[in-house]
């Protein structure tokens, strides 16, 4: 999981945007990734990374270490994804 | 042209954190928990900040993460401008059935004219009191009131006070006050303050004691004006403002008109060109008259028949449907008794408002946006009162800089 990034808050008070949400990368035999639903819906097949990144932050605190890839779905979609590598769980979220 | 109103003797007002307290009034049980105010332009910083919250470490200015990091329980307020202006224009109201003179500073600093309320009231004991009451009967929050010659030892005093108590400068001692008194009183910017202290004047005797020469040779006409306040040789008198004159539209049909509709649609319209006229800019209507002159029935019937309607605003307005409203109202209720062949429209009596109120008057697109404002509002409690939750809120920011993308923003609840 990752791991909460945010100092405690009131749910009533202050609601996150933008929060992760879990999705499932997997190669198949051809070798192309797949993005997907927990739920077994299909996000969409990668054409192409477009762009990668690390986020390393919080070390003092709890430790948030993220890689980030920009991808271009089949049909031209683009989508964000990362991995949390403490945890090896993926996630999508907007830029 | 008549000239302002003024007065030498002044009473002063102050009603810290008005904003907050507005909220406080308005939100049941929210003084018991640390309260921010967040600030009304786009900077989305704290505001105004309660004093449990200031406990904690909270300031005014600190943006929202911070504060969160400081105190976790902490309630964030969307402000609601309008809102403070309306009861700012409340008191106001309430504070000229005292004196005719008054002068609103800023929302919760206002300065009464007190020369000749002696006749009325007696001592400057008994014009505090007057004040007082009407200030509980208005406004029910912790009020600091000041007395004496000047706005500026007025001022002084106020801030001195203690809360519900207050603290009267008779005439002929307002050396004796200043001179205790610290120079963070002084209206003066960071850098004459820091410069002052490092010149070891700490309070404003000791600066009166510097040679006025000396004082302006260091900070020019700044410097001036500074050391006279402290040695209180300016005593600036309270300037009151003008009451326009009531302000009238008419409109004469060709034809007597009975049909409500009609009569309706021409009041709207009169309302509309009366909030338009010139000598309206900057005030709210707080009177309205609706008169209709009626046609005159058979012969032998009585001549010179009419209508009228007087309407006191509960809350002054600038809204023509605001002003409309309880107009329509009484024509429904009790409407004229004949065909109608002119109807008039006066506007008879006016609140004054702050500088803000004035802009706020002066700028269609601001009158605009309140009424905006007040729709959404509407809209949310209906939407509450359906899902029986709140489900409207606004987007702030918390840590824009962020790398991590879902702690830039957040949702806070739009609470109406």
């Amino acid at each position: 999981m990752v791991p909460s990034a945010r100092t405690p808050l009131r749910t009533d008070r202050l609601r996150a945007v933008n929060e992760p949400r879990a999705v499932t990368v997997e190669l198949n035999e051809s070798g192309r990734m797949t993005v997907g639903r927990p739920d077994g819906q299909t996000v969409g097949q990668v054409e192409a990374i477009l762009e990668s990144w690390r986020i390393d932050d919080e070390w003092w605190r709890q430790t948030i270490s993220r890689s980030y890839l920009e991808l271009l779905l089949a049909g031209g979609k683009r989508i964000v994804v990362f991995q949390d590598l403490l945890t090896g769980l993926w996630f999508m979220q907007l830029p | 042209m008549s000239r302002r109103p003024t007065s030498s003797l002044a009473a002063c007002v102050w009603i810290p954190l008005f904003s907050l307290r507005c909220e406080e009034a308005r939100h049941e049980g929210l003084a018991t928990y640390p309260t921010a105010l967040l600030a009304p332009d786009t900077t989305r910083k704290l505001w105004q900040v309660s004093s449990l919250a200031r406990h904690a470490g909270v300031k005014p200015g600190m943006t929202v993460s911070q504060a969160i990091g400081l105190c976790s329980s902490l309630r964030l307020i969307e402000p609601d401008p309008v809102h403070y202006d309306e009861r700012f224009a409340n008191l106001l109201s309430a504070l000229n059935e005292v004196s005719p003179v008054v002068e609103a500073a800023e929302l919760g600093l206002v300065y009464l004219g007190t020369d000749g309320l002696e006749g009325i009231f007696g001592a400057p004991e008994q014009i505090v009191a007057a004040i007082r009451r009407t200030v509980g009967r208005s406004d029910g929050r912790t009020v600091r009131l000041g007395y004496g010659l000047g706005k500026f030892v007025a001022w002084v005093a106020a801030t001195r006070s203690k809360p519900d108590e207050a603290i009267i400068v008779p005439v002929g001692c307002e050396k004796a006050f200043l001179a205790s008194q610290p120079i963070s009183v002084l209206p003066l910017d960071s850098d004459i303050h820091r410069r002052l202290r490092h010149l070891g004047i700490r309070t404003l005797g000791a600066l009166a004691a510097i040679p006025e020469a000396a004082i302006t040779a260091q900070f020019g006409a700044v410097g001036k004006r500074l050391w006279r306040l402290a040695a209180g040789r300016i005593a600036e008198p309270v300037a009151g403002r003008i009451a326009p004159e009531a302000i009238v539209a008419a409109l004469t049909f060709f034809t007597p008109v009975g049909e409500r509709e009609l009569l309706v649609h021409s009041l709207d319209k009169l309302i509309g060109r009366a909030l338009k006229h010139p000598r309206r800019i900057g005030w709210r209507v707080h009177a309205v008259r609706l008169r209709a002159d009626l046609e005159c029935g058979d012969v032998g019937a009585p001549t010179n028949r009419s209508w009228l309607v007087t309407v006191l605003l509960k809350d002054p307005t600038a809204d023509g449907e605001r002003i409309a409203a309880p107009l329509k109202t009484r024509l429904e209720q009790s409407p004229p008794t004949g065909a109608v062949e002119r109807l008039v429209l006066e506007f008879t009596a006016f609140a004054p408002g702050t500088t803000e109120l004035q802009l706020f008057a002066r700028d269609a697109q601001a009158a605009a946006r309140a009424g905006q404002q007040r729709a959404l509002q509407s809209a949310a409690r209906e939407i509450r009162m359906r899902v029986k939750r709140s489900s409207l809120y606004h987007i702030i920011e918390v840590q824009p800089w962020s790398r991590l993308p879902e702690r830039r923003y957040a949702l806070i609840d739009y609470e109406p």
